[in-house]
C-alpha cells in the first residue's frame, strides 16, 4: 500500500467511526451476551453431556485405535493420503507451508481492496481450504471404527458374572481353589506349599470393596506371592476382564447379594437324566473349566496333560491315555477318587470334587466318553450299556433319581 | 465521596484516560460476528480458572493421573462440573478461535494497518492447538495415551530432525513419566505464558488501531 492509499483508508475509517457507536456500552453489551450464552452452554455440556471416561492408559494394549482430539482429525486423515516414502510431505511440508502462509498472509496478499467481490482469488482459496478441513474431519469421523473397549466384556451383569467365572477358573483356581476356599497350594511352580487364606469367606466379602479386589488382582500382592494380573503390570488381563472376575466373586460369594437368576442358570452344571450319557461338550467342559483348566493348560506343571479340547483330554499327557472309554480304572477316574498312582496324586490336589461331579465323569467314561451331544444320545440308546448300580465302583454315590 | 475517591485514584492511576481510550472510544458499527474475539478471550479465562482448580487435585504422574481424574469426577464436590467445563471449553475455544480467524480473513481485517494483529492472532491459534494437544495426554487414559503416541510419532517422520523432535516431545524414546511431566509443564506454564503475553499484544493493537469496519462496495 502506498502513502496515498493509506491516507485514503484512514479517512474512510474515520468516517465509519463517526457513523458508528461507542465501544462501551454498545460493543461490550454484545460481548457480554455472547459470553454469557457460552457460559450457559458450557455448564449445559458439562452437566448433560459430561466427559467420556476411558480406561486407564495401558501401554501393552496395542489393539487400541488411536484417536486424536477431533480438531486434529483432519491432519490425521490427510496423512493417510501420503503413504510410505511420501509421508514427510504430509507431516512436515504441508503443515509448515500452511502455518507460514497463514502467518505471512498480510505480507504477500498485497491486494489493497477489502470488499469480497474484489478479492475473489483469496476468498476462493481460503474457502476451498476450509471445506477441505471440514471434509477431512467428517471422513475421519466416519471411517474410524468405533473402539471396542479392550478387555471390556459383556454388557449385562449376568454376562459379566459368567465371563468372570470362566476367567476365575482359568487364572485363579490353581491357588485359590474353585470356591475361593484357599488352603495349601499344591503343584504350582514357585508357590508350592504356600498357605492361602479363603477369599470367599464372609469376613473377606464384608471387609473388601470391589475396588480393593480389582486392585489386588491387577497389582498382585507381591509380599504374599500373588503375581500381578493386569496387562499394565505384565499380566494377561485387561481392566474389563478383572472387573468381570470381581463381579463373579461378589455375586457368587457375598451372601448379601443375590446372584441374578440368568447368571446362576448359565453357570450351573447341566442336569443329567438318570440314564442319560453325559457328553464332553455339555457336561465335562463346564466342570473342567471350573476345576481343572487352571493347571491343565500349557505352561503349568501338569504332567503335560492339557485338557482345553476333547482331543487333548483323550490323548495328551505323559501317562496318556488318561481317559479310556468304558474303563473306570482310567487314570483320570482313579485320581479324582483321590488315589495316589504312578501318573500323580489326587485331583484336584486340594479339595475333592463333589460326588455328583465325579459321578458325571464316571458315567461319561462308561458311556464311551462321547464328544458331542449327538454321540452321547447315540450312546444312551445304542450299544453302550447305561451305567447301573452294579457296574459302579463301591463307594460311589448313586445318581439321584 | 465517590467522586473524591475517583479523583484520588485518577491522579495516581490515570483511570479516566484508560476509560477514554479503552471504553469510551468510537468504533464502527459492526455485527455479531465481531464478538468472536471477546468470546475466545472469555473461553480462555474460563479455561484458566477451571484449569487452576483442576491442578488442586490433579497429579501429573502416570501412576496417579487417571486416578486423580477419577477422584475429581467422583470424589470432589462439583469436580465433574469443573472438569466438564474445562473439557468442553477446550473444544469450544478451538472452534471460536478458528471462526474468529475466518471472520478476520473474510472481512480483510488483516490488511493495513492490522498486519501485526493478524500475526499475533495466528500465534494464538497455534498456541490454542498446542494447549489442546498437551492437555489431551494429561488424563492418562487409553484414548489420550494412544493419541499422544501417534501424535508424537508423526513428528518423527519429519526429514533429518524428526527423531530428535520426537525425543524432545517425549523426553525419551517412549511415552513415560517424563512425557507427562513436560506436557503438564507446557500445558500449565509455557503455553499459558505465551497465550497471556500474545493476548496482551493482540488487545493493545486492537485498542490502538480500532476494530476494523465491515468492508463496503467501494473498499
Amino acid at each position: 500500500m502506498n502513502e496515498e492509499q493509506k491516507q485514503e483508508y484512514y479517512k474512510k475509517y474515520k468516517k465509519e467511526k463517526q457513523k458508528g457507536v461507542k465501544f462501551y456500552p454498545d460493543i461490550v453489551y454484545k460481548d457480554i451476551i455472547v459470553s454469557f450464552g457460552l457460559f450457559l452452554l458450557l455448564i449445559g455440556l458439562a452437566t448433560f453431556v459430561g466427559v467420556d471416561s476411558a480406561p486407564k492408559a495401558d501401554p501393552s494394549d496395542t489393539t487400541y485405535i488411536p484417536r486424536p482430539e477431533w480438531y486434529f482429525l483432519f491432519l490425521f486423515q490427510m496423512l493417510k493420503y501420503f503413504p510410505g516414502q511420501l509421508e514427510w510431505v504430509g507431516t512436515a511440508i504441508i503443515p509448515a507451508i500452511a502455518v507460514l502462509a497463514l502467518i505471512l498472509l498480510p505480507f504477500f496478499d498485497r491486494n489493497p481492496k477489502r470488499f469480497w467481490r474484489k478479492r475473489k482469488l483469496a476468498i476462493s482459496i481460503m474457502t476451498v481450504i476450509v471445506i477441505g478441513i471440514v471434509a477431512l474431519t467428517v471422513v475421519a469421523v466416519v471411517t474410524t471404527p468405533a473402539q471396542e473397549e479392550s478387555g471390556t466384556l459383556a454388557g449385562t451383569i449376568s454376562e459379566k458374572i459368567v465371563a468372570g467365572e470362566e476367567l476365575y477358573g482359568l487364572y485363579c483356581v490353581e491357588c485359590h481353589g474353585a470356591d475361593g476356599e484357599g488352603g495349601e497350594i499344591i503343584g504350582v511352580e514357585g508357590l508350592e506349599g504356600v498357605e492361602v487364606k479363603s477369599i470367599s469367606s464372609q469376613d473377606e466379602m464384608y471387609t473388601r470393596s470391589d475396588e480393593t479386589f480389582f486392585n489386588i488382582i491387577g497389582f498382585g500382592q507381591g509380599s504374599l506371592g500373588m503375581p500381578p494380573f493386569s496387562k499394565a503390570y505384565a499380566g494377561e488381563l485387561g481392566p474389563g476382564e478383572i472387573e468381570a472376575i470381581v463381579a463373579f466373586m461378589r455375586y457368587t460369594w457375598d451372601d448379601r447379594i443375590e446372584i441374578p437368576a440368568e447368571a446362576a442358570q448359565a453357570s450351573a452344571i447341566p442336569e443329567l437324566a438318570p440314564d442319560e450319557v453325559p457328553s464332553y461338550e455339555v457336561h465335562i467342559v463346564p466342570i473342567v473349566k471350573r476345576y481343572c483348566i487352571s493347571c491343565h493348560r500349557p505352561g503349568k506343571k501338569n504332567g503335560e496333560y492339557f485338557i482345553t479340547t476333547y482331543d487333548e483330554v483323550m490323548q495328551s499327557g505323559d501317562y496318556a491315555p488318561n481317559v479310556i472309554p468304558g474303563d473306570l480304572t482310567s487314570n483320570l477316574i482313579r485320581m479324582i477318587h483321590r488315589e495316589e498312582i504312578e501318573a500323580g496324586g489326587p485331583m484336584p490336589p486340594t479339595k475333592a470334587l463333589k460326588p455328583e461331579l465325579i459321578d458325571i465323569f464316571e458315567r461319561w467314561v462308561l458311556g464311551g466318553a462321547p464328544n458331542t451331544v449327538d454321540d452321547a444320545a447315540a450312546a444312551s440308546t445304542g450299544s453302550a450299556e447305561p451305567p447301573s448300580e452294579e457296574t459302579l465302583p463301591t463307594g460311589t454315590p448313586t445318581p439321584s433319581p | 465521596m465517590a467522586a473524591k475517591i475517583l479523583d484520588w485514584l485518577d491522579e495516581r492511576l490515570g483511570i479516566k484516560t484508560v476509560y477514554d481510550t479503552v471504553l469510551d472510544r468510537d468504533v464502527p458499527k459492526v455485527n455479531w460476528w465481531f464478538t468472536l474475539g471477546s468470546a475466545s478471550l472469555f473461553l480462555f479465562v474460563m479455561q484458566g480458572i477451571t484449569g487452576i482448580f483442576l491442578t488442586v487435585y490433579y497429579v501429573p504422574t502416570p501412576d496417579h493421573a487417571a486416578d486423580s481424574i477419577l477422584y475429581i469426577m467422583n470424589g470432589v464436590d462439583f469436580g465433574w462440573l469443573i472438569r466438564g467445563i474445562h473439557h468442553w471449553g477446550a473444544s469450544l475455544m478451538v472452534i471460536f478461535v478458528f471462526i474468529h480467524m475466518l471472520r478476520t480473513f473474510y472481512c480483510a481485517a488483516y490488511k493495513f494497518p492490522r498486519e501485526l494483529t493478524w500475526v499475533t492472532g495466528v500465534i494464538l491459534l497455534l498456541a490454542t492447538l498446542g494447549m489442546g494437544f498437551t492437555g489431551y495426554l494429561l488424563p492418562m487414559n487409553q484414548r489420550s495415551y494412544w493419541a499422544t503416541t501417534v501424535g508424537t510419532e508423526i513428528a518423527a517422520t519429519v526429514p533429518f530432525i524428526g527423531t530428535f523432535i520426537m525425543r524432545v516431545l517425549r523426553g525419551g524414546t517412549d511415552i513415560s513419566a517424563v512425557t507427562l511431566a513436560r506436557f503438564f509443564s507446557a500445558h500449565i506454564w509455557i503455553l499459558p505464558a505465551v497465550l497471556v503475553l500474545t493476548i496482551s499484544i493482540h488487545m493493545y493493537l486492537i485498542v490502538r488501531l480500532g476494530i476494523s469496519s465491515i468492508p463496503k462496495e467501494d473498499d
